[in-house]
């Protein structure tokens, strides 16, 4: 088979291309206003920081786009078990950051297994499912595999404890399994136990930073200075934005650092409180328009494994999005998650851009599988 | 990994998973219809209430301090000042246990104060201010105190650097009890209903005594607001935006405080303070002492022990207070007002006025003063063994003779004393309207029955006629009263404030005192007597010779060229028997040991200085108080009369 180089079937999806780079300038755009502020002199080091991030953001994509997609299949295994590997090992020489180990040093680069790990899952889950697809849903019996390979990082990063990483390997893992069907008798036996085990995991299973987030998050005023205070000032920010917001680096929720983490976590109330709502539901369409884009290739595809990784990839985008804007705006509770391509970091986007490319390559290749 | 069950085939599975898109973009749908929902609620249901609350977010009240007023001399010299000091604060908000001991530490090592001392102040200010309010930490930063505190702001942001107007008493001590000083208003005191009117603030000094408290609303002035915008940290912050959009604060403008001007003369205060502190055998003084010119206004006025205004700026400390609280002599109380005394002898010439008015005696009369009086079986004794002869009223003022006064009392009796007394303003509040006046007693038969629920004995006549018994004064009501005498007539209402000047612009009088005569004794009063002007001749005459008589009791005390009027007096604390009497004085336990008395004034043919001394435990007037009046008198007539010092030059004075 030819791994490398194109051929005259082959064709680059430059919708999709685009509109990455839509989203990209708007997080710049934001990111320059968020990293401004009374404190700042000049333009901020993180811009510039974030713009080197995009550069290698986009070497990632087009190097992934162009490589044979198969070549990843082929080392899906590998790649989750060195993965894993890393993730065990964070837990023994991480570094503390927020209140939990997630890093890596690597020297010139803080590398963050967690976050590796959402797109290594979907790989290997991808390429067990492939083959068991059936008209009637899969059973117990086909799950048992890749229940075991969720559980592993999932106990992992709520040891860590990254209670919002773990979460979202359910839900990832979760949006895969719906999309490829499961029975009626699974689910409900899955609810039940969920339902059981809540309070258990309430109980036993939660720090006290945990839960006060979660409790905090049902009542807000309930410690308006402390853990309430994020979510607070957010929903103002938000708010205070109104119809056409309050003009480019004049948030004064942003500006004055009443937000917390705004150039990060809370980018998308800074883009809220100075475009208003206006530029939040045009952001929101672009981000539809990208997973629009993104389910098209999956359902273009012929090769049923590149159909799951697709719609898996674009699970763990998704639920980094709904998640981010939904704690920004105050319906979920403040947990340590990023916007796509908006958020400043280079894990979240080099990550990020790896998928996409990953997308991009299964677009490029598509008439691969007849061939 | 492939399981044996399922068969591999392309076509089918495609087909398959093609149908489970519709799932999917059910579910993309139904989560961004949330989002949608939930910004519209946010930004535009709830859009207006969430931006005002995101302008008191950053919009802070900030208060311009508006400068107190002066306290000037009758010259315009400032007595009390302000002036600019730099504040350490601290934000009690969001301090935690852990920052307050970084801060603590780091703070201390720039200040050079234990955590223990910042820990008081912060405790102090809660007690003070409670929670919400900055605590004070540290005043009058010097700039290199400033600008490292400034640097460490960088990390602690709950400390913070401000301007302070402060009030400062550059004289400390002198005047402090008619002055009085300023503090930081209490919580319990904001609660008070009478303060509330007054729309105090926490933080807001108020004045707490003397003139600061009489005068405080003109003095304060009214401060003035503005609004800043700050970060989440509470630190000012300037960006580019209108601080007030969006919102309806409009600033207030500060006011400044009005002056006041007293009588007070700077020169004669600071001669009056400084005679206190003598080095002879008596020692500093404790006491009081008055002066006023001949239209009663208040020219000098010390209260000793004193205290320095200074230190209750700040918030006084607990040793300072404690000090204050328990000195026997109380420096707190102004002994000028505040104190009740018996005049002792200086109440002889009201004495000599009523005999003389009544046609007891004539100014010629002379009467046998011998070294005791025998009323039944007691004898009243002089303050000499031998007494002094023969004695008209001008030479029994001179030489203070007792008997003298017995025998013109034997035939006034209390009433007709107390008559002329009150009178001359004694016993009576002077109304001079600083701080609470403690008027003493002038008793009559009359009082003794109502509140002794006893006759009035001839015995008694006795006493009172030489300023002891019920009988209690303060030295202002002695000072007026020998003010009527040199004056013959004029009893006025003591001035002590002068003018209030506009705060904004000095030359602008808002408010002029003028004295204001109570009667004039000369003429006939409402209860149908006067004085009639060779009674006052015969009394003044006898105050000369206190002064300048071969036998005078004050004689030692001269101002070269200015002849001195006046009359000692000696106010027991005690009364002693028959064989202390003569004891030496000064042998005795300091508590035991008399008051000395000086009223009088200066120059004796035409006065123009009134001044009345009480030295609290100096055994007698003669040496206790009158060099004190001396030294103030001739302060006065060397600021005022250059001309009479000329030839002389010298100012010493013979013992």
């Amino acid at each position: 088979m030819d791994y490398l180089g194109p051929s005259e079937n082959k064709r680059f999806d430059f919708n999709f291309a685009l509109i990455i780079l839509a989203l990209n300038l708007v997080g710049l755009i934001n990111l320059y206003s968020a990293s401004g502020g009374v404190n700042a002199v000049g333009i901020s080091r993180l811009f510039w920081q974030q713009f080197v991030w995009l550069g290698m953001g986009w070497t990632v994509f087009l190097v992934v786009t162009f490589l044979n997609y198969n070549l990843i299949k082929m080392w899906a295994t590998q790649i989750y078990v060195v993965n894993l590997m890393f993730l065990l090992a964070v837990i023994f020489v991480g570094k503390k950051s927020l209140g939990a180990q997630r890093w890596v040093d690597l020297g010139f680069f803080r590398f963050q297994p967690s976050e590796t790990m959402k797109v290594a899952l979907v790989l290997v889950i991808a390429k067990i499912l492939a083959h068991r697809i059936r008209q009637e849903g899969m059973g117990i019996k086909d799950l048992i595999t890749p229940l075991v390979i969720t559980m592993i990082p999932f106990a992992i990063t709520v040891i860590q404890p990254d209670l919002g990483t773990s979460l979202l390997y359910l839900a990832v893992v979760g949006t895969i399994l719906i999309f490829v069907k499961i029975k009626r008798s699974v689910i409900i036996a899955v609810l039940v136990t969920i339902a059981v085990a809540l309070p258990v995991v309430w109980q036993f299973g939660l720090k006290p930073y945990q839960k006060s987030r979660v409790l905090t998050f049902i009542s807000p005023g309930r410690d308006p200075r402390g853990a309430g205070y994020n979510s607070i000032q957010s929903k103002i920010a938000v708010g205070s934005g109104q119809i056409f917001g309050k003009g480019f680096k004049k948030g004064t929720q942003s500006q004055l650092e009443f937000l917390p983490e705004r150039h990060t976590d809370f980018i998308f109330s800074v883009l809220s409180e100075e475009h208003g709502f206006v530029g939040s539901i045009t952001t929101l369409a672009l981000f539809g328009v990208l997973f629009i884009l993104g389910l098209r290739i999956a359902q273009n595809t012929k090769d049923p494994y590149a159909c799951i990784v697709v719609v898996g990839l674009m699970g763990i985008i998704f639920w980094h999005f709904f998640i981010n804007i939904g704690m920004v705006m105050g319906i979920l509770p403040i947990v340590g998650v990023p916007l796509p391509l908006i958020s400043y970091g280079g894990s979240s986007l080099l990550t990020t851009m790896a998928s996409l490319g990953l997308i991009s390559s299964i677009s490029y290749n598509r008439s691969l599988f007849q061939s | 990994m492939k399981s044996d069950n399922v068969i591999y085939d392309s076509e089918t599975q495609i087909f398959n998973l093609s149908t489970r898109f519709f799932t999917l973009y059910g579910f993309l749908l139904f989560f961004f219809i949330i989002l949608c929902i939930r910004l519209w609620h946010l930004q535009i249901i709830q859009g207006d209430v969430l931006k005002v609350i995101s302008v008191k977010n950053r919009v802070k009240q900030k208060k311009i301090l508006s400068p107190r007023g002066y306290i000037l001399d009758r010259e315009g010299r400032v007595l009390v000042d302000n002036s600019l000091v730099l504040q350490l604060t601290l934000n009690l908000q969001g301090l935690d246990p852990k920052e307050k001991e970084i801060i603590s530490k780091k703070v201390g090592e720039i200040l050079t104060l234990t955590p223990k001392q910042i820990n008081d102040r912060i405790t102090k200010s809660i007690v003070l201010n409670g929670r919400y309010f900055p605590a004070v930490i540290a005043d009058n930063l010097t700039i290199d105190q400033a600008y490292a505190l400034k640097l460490l702001r960088i990390e602690h942001p709950l400390i913070n650097i401000e301007e302070f107007i402060s009030r400062i008493y550059p004289y400390g001590a002198s005047g402090s009890q008619l002055y009085g000083y300023v503090s930081q208003i209490s919580k319990n005191q904001l609660d008070n209903t009478e303060v509330k009117e007054k729309n105090l603030l926490p933080g807001d000094m108020i004045g707490k005594k003397g003139v600061e408290k009489k005068w405080d609303e003109q003095i304060r002035g009214k401060d003035g607001l503005t609004y800043v915008q700050v970060d989440a940290h509470g630190r000012v912050a300037d960006i580019d935006d209108v601080i007030l959009e969006g919102s309806n604060l409009e600033p207030i403008r500060p006011k400044s405080g009005d002056h006041v001007m007293l009588t007070i003369d700077l020169d004669i205060q600071e001669a009056a303070h400084k005679a206190f502190q003598r080095d002879d055998k008596i020692g500093p003084r404790i006491g009081a002492l008055v002066a006023l010119n001949n239209k009663a206004e208040v020219l000098a006025w010390v209260s000793e022990p004193s205290f320095d205004s200074n230190q209750f700026v700040y918030g006084i400390s607990n040793e300072d207070w404690k000090q204050l609280i328990q000195n026997p002599f109380k420096p707190l109380r102004n002994k000028v007002i505040q104190d009740n005394f018996s005049p002792g002898s200086t109440f002889k010439p009201f004495v000599g006025v009523a005999a003389l008015e009544k046609g007891v005696i004539k100014p010629t009369t002379y009467l046998d003063s011998p070294g005791y009086f025998v009323l039944g079986r007691k004898r009243y004794h002089n303050h000499t063994k031998n007494g002094h002869g023969m004695v008209n009223i001008a030479s029994a003022l001179e030489t203070s003779s007792n008997v003298f006064f017995y025998k013109l009392a034997m035939d006034l009796g209390i009433d007709e004393m107390a008559k002329y007394a009150r009178a001359f303003g004694l016993g009576q509040a002077t109304d001079i309207g600083i701080d609470v006046e403690n008027p003493g007693l002038i008793p009559d038969s009359q009082w003794k029955l109502k509140n002794r629920n006893e006759a009035w004995q001839k015995g008694e006549d006795l006493v009172h006629s030489v300023g002891q018994g019920f009988i209690d004064v303060t030295p202002l009501q002695m000072a007026l009263a020998y003010l009527a005498i040199g004056n013959e007539g004029p009893l006025y209402q003591p001035l002590v404030v002068k003018k209030i000047l506009k705060g904004s612009d000095q030359s602008k009088v808002l408010k002029e005192f003028k004295p204001q005569l109570v009667r004039d004794l000369s003429k006939v009063n409402e209860e149908g007597f006067k004085i009639s002007a060779e009674t006052f001749a015969a009394i003044k005459k006898g105050l000369t010779q206190v002064g300048n008589g071969d036998r005078g009791t004050a004689k030692w005390w001269k101002i070269p060229g200015v002849p001195i009027a006046g009359k000692t007096g000696t106010s027991q604390v005690r009364a002693f028997s028959n064989d202390e009497i003569y004891k030496s004085c000064y042998s005795r336990p300091i508590t035991d040991r008399h008051h000395g008395w000086f009223v009088g004034y200066a120059p004796a043919d035409k006065p123009e200085i009134f001044v009345a001394v009480l030295t609290m435990h100096s055994c007698a007037g003669s040496s206790g108080s009158a060099p004190l009046a001396r030294d103030v008198m001739e302060a006065y007539m060397r600021k005022y009369h250059p001309e009479l010092f000329k030839t002389s030059g010298d100012n010493v004075v013979g013992l």
